[in-house]
């Protein structure tokens, strides 16, 4: 018994030390080969990946062994002879492996694998990135130890250089691309300068830096302080109103498989995740902050999928669906009930799966056709039809349509709103608004998701695109694998998923309505299969084709109905039209306005430096004078 | 070990003289031997600091004793702070020298640069050696002067314009530390620091005190560049050849600024709470200045020196936090702490800083401009200059894993401990306007789309110029291993401990 005890912890640490140093050296290696071998970079990479997955399901399995783990107990460090000077470093490299942390991983692990086989067809000479897939190993290894470090410096070293690889994933190929990359790196930099300072909050309040041993009262103005510092650092990172600006520019100009990488999959795990850790780990919020984590919940759905609805550029309009999305993980969380956890995490996961498969299916679409603008693209159904599948199939699912897993998380969440309504307090009594908000936030993403699968996929087959045809196998692999899941994490939602998956991580919940989703679907299943039937036994023989009705006018033939005019009505609506105004001119980005303000003083300051000697001259001795008045006077 | 201790001033200084006198005889001498000499110092000041045993070493010259109680002989102090700033000083020293090989080939003079370039070295070596405060004005002036004729090696307008205004300004400051120097001397019927330090604690005249130590915050600040004494920075650091610019940064403000003001502060005069605050303040204000002043400039190199400015405010709040702990009676570890914090910035900064101007070095040597706006799209052709200087931006900018990172973490850290929370605020919106402004320059510089250069003429720089800057560059990232506890303790802590414990200091005076 104790022997397979024994044996049981160390591969449970093997596989640890597995997660944990295989892509870091990886990653290290890659940097350090030459540019020339990049198909052996490639295999590599992928080979480390699987590993990697395989190691981070077999600690997903392995129920409870141990939920500390020193680094310095694992592979190469044990071998390290440390000196009793070095003692106090042990301290610091605690990691939690509990069940969060380790489902965070399986899912970084999960997407890293679909994201390097896709980048084999993607990523090719002509839109190559230095030492891409250095930096991809580096981003699996920061967010692996990022989810697992308990101590949290040790979380914010990692965490921090994730925004390095972020900058480094996208190309700067012109003006435009390089500021996206500039204005990422110092948005998510400045968010990591703020978890800094509720670090430095914590240590004067005394107590430990460890997240499973925190637990501070926000009762008074510093702790509350230090609260908001966190959450501003996790929610730049996931990217919730008001720091989400940077992740629409990303996902425009980065190439589809790092926005489907990074601000699609990864750093939603590891914002939420540090969000969950926040709310529920290191602090116990009050019904304030409730309050106000709703408060930005619904915030960031409206204007994310509002901004959306506008856009003509596919990838820039998925951007703000990431933003968008957000807002229902934030609103689960802020509820802070049992339900509203479950419901905001398994939302972060099914973000990410059908959010890293819309940009990969952008990706797809981008190579194939070339063009970045819905108004330019249409019929390409027929030509892509496994793209065209995997996108419809996570255009429902984002669209809140059941049976698919978006719906099935949706749902738990305004399961969790209503059952919140329950409770008094201020925020639980205005239930109705959260409810109501996230509902049409819903509706309007569908209505967004109608514009980019018609925009896209239907309509005329336009001419250019003849050629136009699949792509390869290991691009529409990766897709198709990814919409599978989606299906299946929404049709066994209530029977397998939600009970195994998420039921360990916050304990026992109950709904309050009864649901089923197998049911559902089959229902769903065979309502289909009847409409068909019913249609196939029909009056099939007396169907005739015809053009599409343009009001009487004569269809030519390169005449194609753009799906973006019809959204303009929204933009010329009154009220709307004077905020997209503000919006085009970035009067609501935090990042425009805070650079306004600091151009403004640099500017100020500037002018007094003339380069005149004699006035320099003067500072020093008034300066010199200033200080001895001062102090002499005082003394 | 004690009598290692005057190569440190008599190699370079001898190195100068040979150059001046047989450089344009043998070519190869004057190229390799700053190099090689330097090479050695750092091998020296690095077996300093790992066979230093936490004592004080004393070097006397000359071998006069002591008359009524009174040192009058010549006395070279080695201490943690000392064998620091010997490592930096002489690091950053030989591979700015040895970058400079092929840097400077473009010039005529090549001896007079040497020659200069060793002197300068010599100078600064004996600022931090120096026991007494009279032989380290002499060894400060041998430092200055020698940077006013380097800032000026290129002789052009401007060049000579900006070297002009450093020198009346710089001599300004001399005059006041001088004047200051008398005034003690008048005072305490000394000039060695330890027993100034005795006499002053037995008799005090405070507000006297108070006048001097003001006027060595002026004079000191203004060559450490510190707000409002930091005007002629700019011009001068961005106005000399790139090595130079690289030491001036990097090494000679602290050398014979920061390095000045805490040897005095904590070792010759008592800490009073309103000097630390006024210390705090300044640092404070230049941290904040500076680097709004810096966000907006087009020039790569004014922009690097404006941000000196800033970064020494940093080294000086985490100084200033400390005495400021000290004076009040407070923890002592905390205030050993925020010192550490400050003096690991110090270090650090010289390795990036220095780093960053031998990029812009590059980057002027092979595209003959450093004009941010007619720049752009290098990375593919210049890979090594646009990678270090990312790791050195980032470094700078207090991203993790890099030294920069842990140095503010530390300073922060401390200044919250020490309850304040603005001046906390303060240095992280600082770093992250040093974040938006270095990703400026590596936009405007290695991004974008390449303008019309002549492509043939753009490549990579030669190679001693990318060795320097290799080197630097994994130095920007090995140097975090020194927040590791284990060495933290050995190096940092105890550096820190000989500082706050003057009586330790003072304890030099009975081997007199």
């Amino acid at each position: 018994m104790t022997i397979a005890r024994e044996l049981f912890i160390s591969t449970f640490l093997a596989n640890i030390s597995f997660i944990v140093f295989l892509p870091l050296f990886t990653g290290i290696l890659l940097i350090v080969l030459p540019q020339r071998f990049r198909i052996f970079k490639q295999v590599f990479a992928l080979i480390i990946s699987i590993i990697t997955f395989i190691s981070a399901l077999l600690i997903y399995i392995a129920k409870s062994a141990g939920r500390y783990v020193n680094l310095f107990n694992l592979f190469p460090l044990r071998y390290l002879s440390l000196s009793e000077d070095f003692e106090a470093v042990t301290g610091l490299a605690v990691l939690n492996v509990d069940n969060l942390a380790k489902l965070i991983v399986l899912f970084v692990c999960l997407f890293s694998v679909i994201i390097i086989i896709y980048s084999f067809a993607y990523i090719n000479k002509a839109n190559n990135i230095r030492n891409y897939y250095a930096y991809l190993m580096l981003t699996l290894a920061c967010s692996v130890c990022a989810a697992l470090a308990d101590n949290l410096i040790l979380f914010i070293i990692f965490w921090g250089f994730l925004c390095l690889t972020l900058y480094k994933l996208i190309k700067g190929y012109d003006e435009e691309s390089s500021t996206a990359a500039t204005k990422s790196l110092i948005l998510i930099g400045a968010s990591d300068g703020f978890i800094i300072f509720g670090m430095a909050v914590l240590w004067k309040i005394g107590q430990t830096m460890e997240i499973s041993r925190l637990n501070v009262a926000t009762n008074n103005f510093l702790n509350v302080f230090a609260f908001f510092s966190f959450l501003i650092g996790s929610f730049t990172k996931a990217g919730a109103f008001p720091f989400h600006t940077w992740i629409p520019d990303y996902a425009k100009k980065a190439p589809a498989s790092s926005s489907a990488f990074l601000p699609a999959s990864l750093d939603k795990l590891l914002g939420i995740y540090f969000m969950v850790r926040i709310c529920k780990d290191m602090f116990v919020i009050n019904q304030w902050l409730t309050l106000i984590l709703l408060i930005t919940g619904v915030i960031t759905i409206i204007i994310g999928v509002m901004m959306a609805l506008m856009q003509h550029n596919y990838k820039r309009l998925l951007g703000y669906h990431a933003v968008s999305q957000v807002g229902y993980m934030v609103v689960g969380l802020g509820l802070g009930t049992p339900l509203g956890i479950v419901g905001g995490l398994f939302h972060m996961i099914n973000n990410a799966l059908y959010k890293s498969g819309l940009f990969l299916v952008a990706g797809s679409i981008e190579k194939r056709t070339g063009k970045e603008n819905l108004n330019d693209l249409g019929g390409l159904s027929r030509a892509m039809p496994l793209t065209f599948i995997a996108a419809l199939i996570f255009s429902l699912s984002i669209s809140g349509i059941p049976p698919f897993n978006g719906f099935a998380s949706k749902w738990t969440i305004y399961q969790g709103i209503v059952d919140f309504g329950k409770e008094t307090g201020i925020a639980n009594r205005l239930w109705i608004i959260w409810l109501s908000l996230a509902v049409i936030g819903s509706a309007l993403t569908l209505a967004s998701f109608v514009k980019f699968i018609t925009g896209a996929f239907m309509g005329r087959a336009r001419k250019e695109f003849n050629k136009v045809k699949e792509v390869s196998t290991v691009m529409w692999l990766p897709q198709v694998f990814l919409a599978l899941v989606c299906i299946g994490f929404g049709i066994f939602a209530t029977n397998l998923v939600l009970p195994k998956i998420f039921a360990p991580l916050v304990g026992d919940f109950q709904y309050a309505g009864s649901w089923n989703s197998s049911t559902i679907s089959f229902l769903v299943l065979i309502s289909i299969i009847l409409g068909f039937l019913i249609y196939l036994a029909g009056n099939i023989k007396n169907m005739r084709t015809a053009d599409s009705f343009v009001g009487g006018e004569k269809i030519q033939q390169q005449t194609g109905y753009s799906s973006t005019e019809f959204y303009k009505t929204i933009s010329n609506f009154n009220i709307f039209s004077f905020f997209y105004k503000k919006a085009d001119n970035k009067r609501f980005d935090i990042y425009n306005v805070s650079k306004d303000i600091i151009l403004w003083l640099y500017r100020r300051f500037s002018t007094a430096h003339s380069g005149v000697l004699s006035s320099y001259a003067i500072w020093f001795l008034v300066g010199l004078t200033i200080m001895l008045i001062l102090l002499l006077s005082f003394i | 070990m004690n009598s290692l201790i005057p190569l440190f001033i008599i190699l370079p200084l001898a190195t100068a003289i040979l150059i001046m006198l047989f450089g344009r005889l043998a070519k190869v001498l004057q190229k390799a031997l700053p190099s090689a000499v330097l090479l050695f110092l750092t091998g020296l000041s690095f077996y300093f600091i790992i066979s230093w045993d936490s004592g004080i070493y004393i070097y006397e010259i000359g071998g006069w004793g002591p008359i009524d109680n009174i040192p009058i002989s010549i006395y070279f102090v080695l201490d943690g702070l000392s064998i620091l700033m010997l490592c930096i000083i002489n690091l950053v020293g030989f591979l700015s020298g040895f970058y400079a090989i092929s840097y400077i080939k473009r010039y005529t003079g090549e001896n007079k640069f040497y020659a200069l370039f060793c002197l300068m070295i010599a100078g600064m070596n004996g600022v931090v050696l120096s026991g007494d405060i009279f032989n380290l004005y002499v060894y400060l002036e041998i430092a200055a002067i020698s940077s006013y004729a380097l800032v000026a090696f290129e002789v052009e307008k401007e060049k000579l314009e900006a070297s002009y205004k450093y020198q009346v300004l710089g001599c300004l400051s001399s005059f006041f530390i001088l004047l200051n120097i008398g005034l003690l001397y008048w005072y305490t019927k000394s000039l060695n620091i330890a027993d100034i330090s005795r006499i002053m604690e037995a008799s005090a005249n405070k507000n006297l005190i108070i006048f001097i130590q003001i006027l060595f915050i002026a004079g000191f600040g203004l060559k450490a560049a510190l707000i409002p004494f930091h005007a002629w920075l700019p011009d001068a650091h961005s106005s000399a050849p790139s090595p130079i610019s690289a030491m001036l940064s990097g090494v000679l403000i602290k050398a014979i600024g920061i390095y000045l003001i805490i040897r005095l502060f904590f070792n010759m005069f008592d800490i009073t709470y309103e000097i630390a605050l006024l210390i705090t303040v300044i640092g404070t204000l230049s941290m904040v200045i500076g680097v709004l002043l810096a966000i907006g400039q087009w020039d790569m190199k004014r922009l690097l020196a404006y941000h000196s400015i800033s970064q020494m405010g940093y080294v000086i709040i985490g100084i200033g936090i400390g005495m400021l702990i000290l004076a009040k009676g407070g923890n002592k570890s905390w205030a050993a702490l925020s010192i550490a914090g400050g003096l690991f910035h110090m270090t650090n900064h010289a390795v990036f800083k220095g780093l960053l101007f031998l990029n812009a070095g590059a980057v002027e040597y092979t595209t003959g401009t450093r004009n941010l706006k007619e720049l752009g799209g290098l990375s593919g052709s210049m890979p090594v200059t646009s990678s270090t200087s990312l790791s050195a931006s980032m470094a700078i900018s207090g991203i993790p894993p890099f030294n920069g990172f842990f140095s503010k973490l530390i300073i922060i850290i401390a200044a919250a401990k020490a309850q304040y929370f603005l001046l906390t605020f303060l240095a992280i919106s600082v770093s992250i306007i040093t974040l938006a402004s270095f990703l400026k320059l590596q936009k405007k510089t290695f991004y974008g789309k390449l303008k019309n250069w002549n492509l043939n003429k753009i490549k990579e720089a030669p190679f001693t110029m990318c060795f320097s800057m290799i080197v630097l560059a994994i130095l920007c990232i090995g140097l975090s291993l020194l927040i590791i506890p284990g060495i933290r303790e050995n190096i940092m802590i105890h550096v820190v401990y000989t500082l706050i414990n003057k009586s330790n200091y003072l304890l030099i005076l009975s081997e007199l």
